[in-house]
């Protein structure tokens, strides 16, 4: 369990491993692109990371980095090619998030860090608890920008939470909002302590 | 490198590769009918109560009611930050835009990818040529903040591709 529960919080992605901060910047403009990314984040670190365990004694150390790189863009691909073809109304607000999997490095340190030298099992469990520390990381910091930056929290259409303010800082939904939130949110976790080694 | 280093990396690539051809041709058929129905959709969005004829590449939008030319509606592409943008752009006889669609894009999400909101391209509507450039070129289009590079490739493309079409409606328009 404790292998699920480390990636939550005291070894989240972004703000322990400070991993994937590229989708961290791009898609927390707003809640709702945080939640359809962190999605689609699971539907591909889940499935990788128990393929790339199951081969771990199969792939020679030399062409690790290759074969992952394979492995995780064809699981990536596949993906893809499904929700276009069987669920299109998902593909519409997905579509441009999944090439952006590819390219997440939470995905990748993960494998080689840690998928590519443990059992299926422990892999699954750090991927989906790596997958939720990234979701909470991404929807936090979303929640905040949002807020702040356009005033109120609209999530599909729906308004989550009111307009608080007539004077939005469209700053914090511009690149240099995010690695303000980002940096603030490290400061005050580091400061409480819960970013500790497990 | 050692052979068995070689031929493990070989072996991944050429199973990836026929997972890819499985899983695509399992999907191409279905992914073909869903991008006709969503084609479908943006035209009627454009055009409401309109039958479409292509004809070179053009839809020709004509009334149901009495069969009247309504308007074109057009593919355009676009250079934008992430890629090629794809748009449908729907133009009245007299020349003006009647309403733009995005129907491909790969933008960043969250701020170029609002290229495809209707705040965005509801700024198109009724435009003339000459109207249609960033207001920062002397037009009467706001760019996204943040996306300057997106939104112009979307009035670039809306641009050139009213230029293209203008003898439909007469060197007029």
């Amino acid at each position: 369990m404790r292998e699920f529960t480390k990636g939550i919080l005291r070894r989240n992605p972004v703000f322990y491993l400070i991993l994937g901060l590229c989708p961290t910047l791009a898609v927390t403009t707003t809640v709702e692109n945080a939640l359809v990314m962190s999605l689609a984040f699971l539907f591909v670190m889940v499935p990788s990371a128990a393929i790339i365990s199951a081969l771990r004694n199969s792939i020679p150390r030399n062409v690790r980095i290759p074969s992952f790189i394979v492995i995780i863009s064809t699981f990536t691909t596949v993906i893809d090619l499904l929700i276009h073809g069987f669920l299109p109304r998902f593909h519409e607000i997905l579509g441009i998030f999944i090439p952006l999997i590819v390219v997440n490095c939470v995905v990748m340190g993960r494998v080689e860090a840690f998928a590519s030298k443990n059992p299926v099992r422990d892999s699954v469990l750090d991927a989906a608890g790596m997958g939720v520390g990234f979701s909470l990381a991404i929807i936090v910091v979303s929640a905040i920008r949002e807020l702040l930056g356009t005033g109120s929290i609209v999530v599909f259409g729906r308004e989550v939470i009111p307009a608080l303010t007539g004077s939005p800082v469209g700053l914090m939904i511009l690149p240099p909002g995010a690695f303000l939130t980002i940096g603030i949110l490290i400061a005050i976790f580091r400061r409480r302590g819960l970013l500790k080694e497990v | 490198m050692s052979y068995r280093d070689v031929a493990v990396l070989t072996v991944i690539c050429v199973l990836s590769g026929l997972v890819l051809f499985a899983v695509h041709s399992l999907t191409e058929k279905r992914i073909g009918e869903v991008e006709n129905l969503e084609m479908a959709r943006l035209l009627s969005q454009i055009f409401p109560s309109a039958d479409f004829r292509e004809e070179n590449g053009i839809y020709l939008a004509v009334s149901r009611e009495n069969g009247e030319l309504l308007g074109y509606i057009a593919e355009a592409e676009g250079k934008g930050y992430g890629g090629t943008i794809v748009l449908l752009v729907g133009v009245t006889r007299d020349g003006r835009v009647r309403r733009v669609r995005v129907l491909s894009h790969s933008e960043t999400p969250g701020l170029g990818s609002r290229i495809a909101e209707d705040d965005f391209l509801s700024q198109f509507e009724n435009r003339t040529v000459d109207e249609i450039l960033l207001r920062r070129d002397g037009g009467e289009i706001d760019a996204i903040s943040g996306a300057t590079i997106s939104s112009r490739g979307v009035v670039n493309a809306v641009r050139e591709k009213m230029l293209e079409l203008s003898h439909l409606w007469g060197s007029s328009g």
